[in-house]
Formats: C-alpha cells, sequence, structure tokens
C-alpha cells in the first residue's frame, strides 16, 4: 500500500520571495520603527522586533486570548492582527499599563486575589479585564462570566479573576459615588 | 516526625511572591528568551500513522529565502537514547531511521532566519511515505497486550469468596477518552552551544532531567549542560519528560552553530508533548445488604505508545480507598500507532477514581444507602494493604465537613426528586484517596552580611506557589520577614531536585529547605562555639530558636544575637549549608504513609428538554497535611477541580480512526472550560500536618482534580436517574 503525500498547490513552484515593509508601531505612548516580513503579526512584532514579551501566544489562532492587547481602546488578539496593519494606532500592552512603577488597579487585584497561577494567560486576562470595565461590560457577574469567556485559563483561576474584577468595579463605582 | 512547630508566616495566605512579575509581563518564560544571532526553527510532522518514509526531498526547503539548515532522518546524527528516569524509561531517540510510530512524529526539523521562514519552509518538504494500516484501538486484534505493566497487580483476600458473601453486586464497564495536557505555554526550547557547552532554555518541569538527558543523548558531560526554566506556562504532566523536539532543537543548535529557538505550534501540542491515554475498565463490587463492602475487582486497559512508556496504573487507586477483605486490581496496556501518552494532572488516579466512585453511589443506592452514609461505613481506618496507621487521615473529617457546608442533608434521595423551575437538580459525592509520593531533594541555604537569605534549589514553579511557599518556609525557619528571604528555582545550576510532579515536590523540597535551614543555624552556633563575645557561645542546636533575624536561647531571648553581628564580627560574607530530604519509608515509621485526601461534593442543573449540564456549586474538602499557604492552596485546589469538570464534561481528543490524526488539534476544537463555564466553589482544609515528614506537608496539586467526574456523574444520576459511564458527559447523553 502506497501513499503519497504531494504539496501539488505548491510544487513546481520557486518558493516566492516575501515582500518587506517599513512600519511605525505606537506601543505604551512610544514610537517605533521597523521593517518587518509583511506575514510578521502584530504579536510577534510585539514580542521578536521589540521585545515585548508580556503579550504571550498560547495558540496563534486568535482561540485563547493569551495575546490580548489594546489597540485604539480596544482589545484584540494581537495574533490575528497582522503588525502592518497596525501603522497608525494606538498600541497598549501589559508593560505599559502600569504608571510611575504603580500597578493599575487591576494588576493589584489580579496579585490580591490569587487571579493566576502559572501566570501565563495573565497579560491578557488582565488587558481584557481593564477593556471590560471600560466597555461597560462588568455590570453583572453573569456579564464578567460571558465577556472574559475569550481568554483561557488551563490553570483553572476563573473564579479568582471573577473576584479580582469585581473588586476593581466596586472600587470605580466608590470612586465615582464620592465625585 | 513533625517538627516544625510554629505558624508565624507558614500558613499565611500571603499573596505570591512572583506575582509582581506575573502581572505586569516581566516573568521571563522559555520562550520569552532571546539571544544574539538566534535562528528559528520549525518541525515536519509525520502525515501518516504508522509506515516507512520512501522519500524525503528537502530541496526546494533548502532553496527557501533564509533556510540555513534541513534535517532529517537522513542527516541527522546517531543519537543515544535518554537514560532510565525516576518516571521510566526516556522517549526514543528522533530521527535515527525511516520508521513512522505515529502521526505527528518529527520527520524533518527546519533551521531559517525567522520563525516565519521556517514555517513557510517546513511546508515545502516533500515525503513521501509507504503506509502501513495503523493500530488505533485498544479492541484491535492486532495491538501488543502488555500485561501488568509496572508490578502493581495486586490480590488480597479471596475475591471469588467476597462476591459469594455479596447481597448485592455491581459489575459495569466505564470509558475514559484521551485527553490532551495543554498547558497554555506552547512549549518551547532555545538551546546554544559553546563547543561541548550547552544552555538550554526548556519548558520543563524538571531541570536537572533536561541535563542528564542530553548528556546522554549527545555524549557530552553534564557539567557543560545548563537549563534554564525560572517560569513555565503550565505543564499538568507534559513538560516532565525530554521529548523530540527538545532533542532535535539541541541537534539544530549544533549544526547550525548559532543559538536556535522552537516554540511548538497548537497542534503540535497534541501530538509532541504526551496526553492522559484512553482507559477501558471494568469494575464489579459487592457488598452486604448492611452495607458492608465484601469484593471489589477493578480492570484497567490504557493505550501506549510503540515503543515509549507510560505510568497509568487506572485500578491501583481501588487498593487503599476502602477496608474491604476482597480486592483484586489488573492493568494492561495495549500498544497503538499514537503519540506517546504521558502523565496528566493525577495520572491514573482521574480515571480509576471515576469507575471506582460511580461504582461505589450504584451499590450503595442497590443496598438503599445513603452515598455519604455507605462511604463513612466502609472507612479505612488503617492502610488496608499494609495493615499499619495512616501517617494522617482525616478523610472522614473531609466528608463530614463538606456535607455540612454543601448542605448534603438537603438532598432527597429519589433520582429526579429534586427540581428548580425547569431544571433537574442533582447532588453527588465521590472520596479520593490520593497516593503518597517522595523522591529525594536537596537545597541550599545562605544568609547574608545584611542578614538576608538566599535559599534555592533546581526545582520548577509551574503555578502551584513553589516560590511563594518556599520564601514563606524559609523565612520561617530562619526567623526573618518574608521580604528578607528569596527563593530561587529553576535552574539546573542548583542543588538538585526532582521534578514537579506526583504532588510529590514540595514535601521532597520543603523538607529540602527545612534540613538547610536547620544546618544553616548550626553553622552559626559552630562559628561561635568558642567565642567569648558571643551569648552564644557553646549552645546547642536544640537550645536555640530563632526571631527577628536573631539567634538566641529558648529560655532566655536576651541571650543571643543577630545573623549580621555574628558574620561582622568574624569577617565574614555569608554563611551556607545545604540540605537534603528522603523520602520516609513505612517500615521505619509504623505507619503507612499517607498522601492527600478529599471528599468533593457536585449540584448539577440539567436542562432534561436540552439535555444542558450545569455544575452550580462545588464543595471540595480537602485533608492536605500542614498547608504553606492557604491562599496558593486553595488556587490548587480550584484549578484542579476546573481540570475535574472538563474532564468530566469537556476533554476529549478525537483521533480519527482511518488515519491517526488528531481531528481535533486546536483550541476551537478541543473543548476546555471557559470563564463562563466554571462555578464559584468552596475549599474547606481539614486534618492537620502529617506525622511522616518535619514539615508535615501533603502535595494538593492533583487531588483538586480526582474525584470531580464521579461527583459530577453521581449527580447526573441523582437528577435524570441516568448512570453515564463514559467520559466526557455531553449533551447527547442526557437528552431525555
Amino acid at each position: 500500500m502506497k501513499h503519497t503525500e504531494t504539496e501539488t498547490r505548491l510544487s513546481g513552484q520557486s518558493p516566492p520571495e516575501v515582500p518587506q515593509v517599513d512600519i511605525t508601531l505606537t506601543v505604551n505612548g512610544i514610537s517605533h520603527s521597523l521593517q518587518v516580513d509583511t506575514r510578521v503579526t502584530l504579536l510577534d512584532a510585539l514580542r521578536d522586533h521589540l521585545g515585548l514579551t508580556g503579550a504571550k501566544k498560547g495558540c496563534d489562532q486568535g482561540a485563547c486570548g493569551a495575546c490580548t492587547v489594546m489597540v485604539d481602546g480596544r482589545r484584540v488578539v494581537s495574533c490575528l492582527a497582522l503588525a502592518a496593519q497596525c501603522q497608525g494606532r494606538e498600541i497598549t500592552t501589559i508593560e505599559g499599563l502600569s504608571t510611575d512603577g504603580e500597578l493599575h488597579p487591576m494588576q493589584a487585584a489580579f496579585a490580591r486575589h490569587d487571579a493566576f497561577q502559572c501566570g501565563y494567560c495573565t497579560p491578557g486576562q488582565i488587558i481584557s479585564a481593564v477593556c471590560l470595565i471600560e466597555e461597560g461590560r462588568a455590570e453583572t457577574e453573569e456579564d464578567i462570566r460571558e465577556f472574559m469567556s475569550g481568554n483561557l485559563c488551563r490553570c483553572g483561576a476563573y473564579p479568582n479573576i471573577r473576584a479580582a474584577i469585581r473588586d476593581v468595579k466596586a472600587a470605580v463605582h466608590d470612586v465615582k459615588g464620592e465625585s | 516526625m513533625t517538627t516544625l512547630e510554629t505558624g508565624r508566616t507558614v500558613g499565611a495566605g500571603i499573596d505570591r511572591v512572583d506575582a509582581p512579575l506575573k502581572v505586569t509581563g516581566s516573568a521571563h518564560y522559555p520562550n520569552d528568551f532571546s539571544l544574539p544571532g538566534m535562528v528559528h526553527a520549525a518541525l515536519v510532522g509525520s502525515t501518516v500513522a504508522a509506515g516507512r518514509i520512501r522519500g524525503i526531498d528537502v530541496s526546494r526547503a533548502e532553496a527557501a529565502p533564509g533556510v540555513l539548515a534541513v534535517i532529517t532522518h537522513l542527516t541527522a546524527p546517531a543519537l543515544e537514547r535518554g537514560p532510565m528516569t525516576l518516571l521510566g524509561g526516556s522517549p526514543p531517540a528522533p530521527m535515527q531511521d525511516d520508521r513512522i510510530l505515529h502521526y505527528g512524529q518529527h520527520i524533518a526539523i527546519v533551521v531559517a532566519e525567522s520563525a516565519e521562514q521556517a514555517r513557510h519552509a517546513a511546508r515545502l518538504v516533500h515525503v513521501e511515505y509507504e503506509a502501513a494500516k495503523a493500530v488505533l484501538d485498544v479492541d484491535d486484534p492486532r495491538a501488543e497486550i502488555v500485561e501488568n505493566p509496572w508490578g502493581l497487580d495486586t490480590q488480597r483476600g479471596d475475591i471469588a469468596a467476597g462476591f459469594a458473601q455479596a447481597d448485592v453486586v455491581v459489575e459495569d464497564t466505564y470509558t475514559t477518552p484521551d485527553n490532551t495536557n495543554n498547558p497554555l505555554g506552547l512549549m518551547a526550547t532555545l538551546a546554544s552551544w559553546h563547543g561541548d557547552a550547552l544552555t538550554v532554555h526548556d519548558s520543563t518541569q524538571w531541570p536537572h532531567n533536561v541535563r542528564t538527558s542530553l548528556a546522554t543523548i549527545f555524549k557530552v558531560p553534564e557539567s557543560g549542560i545548563r537549563v534554564l526554566a525560572p517560569f513555565v506556562g503550565g505543564g499538568f504532566g507534559a513538560g516532565l519528560r525530554v521529548w523530540s523536539h527538545v532533542i532535535l532543537t539541541v541537534m539544530a543548535a549544533r549544526q547550525v552553530k548559532r543559538p536556535v529557538k522552537l516554540v511548538l505550534s497548537r497542534p503540535e501540542m497534541f501530538t509532541s508533548v504526551g496526553h492522559r491515554p484512553n482507559s477501558v475498565q471494568q469494575i464489579k463490587v459487592g457488598a452486604t445488604r448492611d452495607g458492608d463492602l465484601v469484593a471489589i475487582e477493578h480492570h484497567g486497559m490504557s493505550s501506549v505508545a510503540m515503543e515509549d512508556d507510560d505510568y497509568e496504573p487506572v485500578s491501583f487507586g481501588s487498593v487503599v480507598a476502602y477496608a474491604c477483605p476482597n480486592v483484586l486490581t489488573r492493568d494492561r496496556q495495549a500498544r497503538l500507532n499514537i503519540p506517546c501518552p504521558g502523565s496528566m494532572r493525577a495520572p491514573a488516579e482521574g480515571q480509576g477514581n471515576f469507575a471506582l466512585e460511580s461504582a461505589i453511589d450504584d451499590v450503595a443506592r442497590a443496598v438503599g444507602m445513603d452515598p455519604l452514609e455507605f462511604r463513612l461505613r466502609n472507612y479505612a481506618d488503617e492502610h488496608p494493604l499494609l495493615g499499619l496507621p495512616w501517617s494522617s487521615k482525616a478523610l472522614r473529617e473531609c466528608y463530614l465537613e463538606g456535607a455540612e457546608r454543601f448542605g448534603w442533608s438537603r438532598r432527597t434521595p429519589e433520582p429526579g426528586s429534586m427540581r428548580d423551575g425547569r431544571w433537574l437538580i442533582g447532588y453527588g459525592l465521590a472520596g479520593v484517596s490520593y497516593p503518597f509520593y517522595q523522591v529525594p531533594c536537596q537545597a541550599r541555604a545562605s544568609v547574608r552580611r545584611d542578614g538576608s537569605a538566599y535559599v534555592r534549589s533546581a526545582a520548577t514553579d509551574i503555578g502551584t506557589g513553589t516560590y511563594t511557599v518556599m520564601t514563606q518556609l524559609a523565612a520561617e525557619l530562619l526567623g526573618l520577614e518574608v521580604e528578607q528571604v528569596r527563593f530561587d528555582l529553576g535552574d539546573s545550576d542548583m542543588p538538585y531536585a526532582p521534578q514537579a510532579g506526583g504532588s510529590g515536590l514540595t514535601g521532597a523540597l520543603s523538607n529540602a529547605v527545612h534540613t538547610a535551614c536547620r544546618r544553616l543555624v548550626q553553622e552559626f552556633l559552630d562559628v561561635v562555639a568558642d567565642d567569648a563575645a558571643s551569648p552564644l557561645r557553646g549552645a546547642m542546636l536544640d537550645d536555640v530558636t530563632v526571631t527577628d533575624g536573631r539567634v538566641h536561647r529558648i529560655e532566655d531571648a536576651a541571650q543571643g544575637e543577630s545573623y549580621a553581628d555574628i558574620l561582622a564580627r568574624h569577617g565574614l560574607e555569608e554563611l551556607s549549608a545545604d540540605g537534603r530530604s528522603t523520602p520516609p519509608q513505612s517500615e521505619d515509621l509504623g505507619m503507612a504513609l499517607a498522601g492527600a485526601f478529599g471528599a468533593k461534593f457536585v449540584e448539577v442543573r440539567i436542562d432534561p428538554a436540552l439535555g444542558l449540564l450545569r455544575v452550580a456549586r462545588v464543595v471540595s474538602a480537602i485533608d492536605g497535611g500542614r498547608i504553606l499557604n492557604e491562599k496558593t492552596a486553595a488556587s490548587q485546589i480550584i484549578g484542579g477541580t476546573v481540570g475535574g469538570i472538563s474532564q468530566a464534561m469537556f476533554e476529549e481528543t478525537a483521533t480519527d480512526r482511518g488515519t491517526g490524526r488528531i481531528a481535533n488539534a486546536t483550541f476551537g476544537d478541543y473543548l476546555m472550560p471557559v470563564n463562563a463555564d466554571v462555578p464559584d466553589m468552596e475549599v474547606l482544609f481539614v486534618g492537620g500536618p502529617d506525622r511522616a515528614t518535619a514539615v508535615g506537608t501533603k502535595g494538593v496539586g492533583e487531588i483538586g482534580l480526582v474525584g470531580l467526574a464521579a461527583a459530577i456523574g453521581n449527580a447526573v444520576h441523582h437528577a435524570t436517574g441516568r448512570r453515564i459511564r463514559s467520559l466526557p458527559i455531553t449533551i447527547d447523553q442526557l437528552m431525555l
């Protein structure tokens, strides 16, 4: 019995040359000019070209959320965005969340509630959680559960992640109530 | 015997010491590292499950932009197979011949300047196979059967006589599917050679094993190899072995003379780093009408790879779970054309407990007894095989306190008798007796001139909290604040540590740290033994204690001095001491060594019209011995519980029966719980320090998972009257 595996679509052709593009990415308020292969994703540009390894690669297929970053204030799975598409947009990664060495309230809440174990999904969870509140989608427990379901945590810290978000949400309410 | 008596910092639920790094993206996992001149690798996996490679054409791949090397079995150097380890044999050396033993087997590695170029070129490798008909099913008559693979088959009493006494016998077959570990961190290796010396960043749970294995495989001195894994993106067992991709990356780096990084793709994670093998289990349980167990017979069959090994004694847990006079357990494996299985969180226990604890519920119902009462009636007060008292066992308290917290007494026994509107409600429980496991471990502790301490061991923290709990323990033992202690790990140049696995690391490492810290205090006493200026002159270790960075006499706290003062007066920069732990032995102690125990209580809700199954509540009552940090230990149980819910209701690796291809090897297709699937849950720790070791911990990394499948299955039965004997429990099984 013989079975032949073929790559008919590509066979006989010489490998294509892939064009390089010059792009400028604005990440955490800093502008970076770089030349990349057009196939480079935003995630790989951040990690491999800019040394910002906070955003993580868990699937490279947009299914796990570990690579979540903010692009123009919206959460984006950066493994499904090409770097070249992000020219001129404001990108915020986990490295840009704390200011002057002070943790963002969501980062502090994650630490306090032990909302992670291995920590690999954590940067994506935190970015997603920050956006969740800004999107107004943390109003109910059901909303938090539903709208955080794009971020997988294989260690199973989900209940603690929700507790951290509730905590930050309540603090936001308190601040608003006082003002 | 337990000697750690205080609880100043130990036990407190402090935040993880590595939390600031993890929440800021500053914790560096193996694939976060880069080196100057680093290039990237990609793998080519077999697309057939059995046969031979007739031809492999790499010319187009080699000609692709940026490609530095394409290595196949035709060009790979001869490699030794890795050594025997604590966990059994090493995987076979990769790419040594033209044989294909499973789908996804690595048959070429491509190295290129960029990851994109390497991945593209890997697709240009043209392979012709001579495919054979793969053996893919444990029932295939061609499958070689390995009987009693670990010599653990047991028989006590007279099993036939036991069943003859039984008034009630239940006998059924249970099946569990392949599950894939799928830590969220894609496993990565970054290898860099300098002559015969080698540095490797690797997603391992056991740096020393990587070091020893690579030394054997590449025939280079172990002293030149350094393996680093300060952070690992989970493991759940996938990082316990030195798998093919690690070896190939190291091989490629040697050939191209540049640092090489390889990151497995998610589909490759399904075929390259182990998985929980499927099981077929026959279980038969007999009891008298009074509710006394008289016989348990449990047969387990698991799948294993053609030329590799996996430790998976699924029936063995039934030996010690209950006080039953007649018990027989048998395990077998069928060799298949599959990627090799490996340990996945609670290997064997996770599968075996599902069958046992489901059958126990069926027996209890058959004799008309509450399932909780039945379990308490058959409680094993002493170790059923050894006939010795346990070093600790608070399973009774787990049952009673868990039932109280859960509200078990509200349960009405008839199936389908509890409802909330359209939802049928079911209560279920399961008991767990997790096996004891500990292997030798070492640690080193130093105190410096400024009074701070540095403690280290080549362990890994895969999310369990090892950094944190060992910092707390060392602070306790040295009389320092947590902030004055740094505990470091994840480097094979540190003292030897075993794997993070088998729920055994905390016990092994904490007792090594205990010994190191005690010896370090002794070092200070040795320095001042003849020092007329020291109030500690001539003091023995048992005469002193440590508080606030000072060593002082127990009977008079004023009679002492600080570490810093002793070091300064004697012109020393630091003092260090090594400690090692060896596993306690039952025969020496006259006690049966106990692992953790637990009772799991679950409420499910089922919509009978739609077959929807929801887990509404979980209470886990755990006897984990001494708990070093309430917060991280509870997280272990919560995370394990999510894994258990996942095993019960979601996970199933689907292998195509014709080709051996994994049909759902992506996160889009392989179901795991998301946030919305997981309820809030309660964790209770009961019992106290275990008597077998100085520190008295019992590992809690795996027990959280075990019992959920049975408890959920038992709750489903209570809600519907339907017994599900095949995991995962899916909607089609619940349409009423």
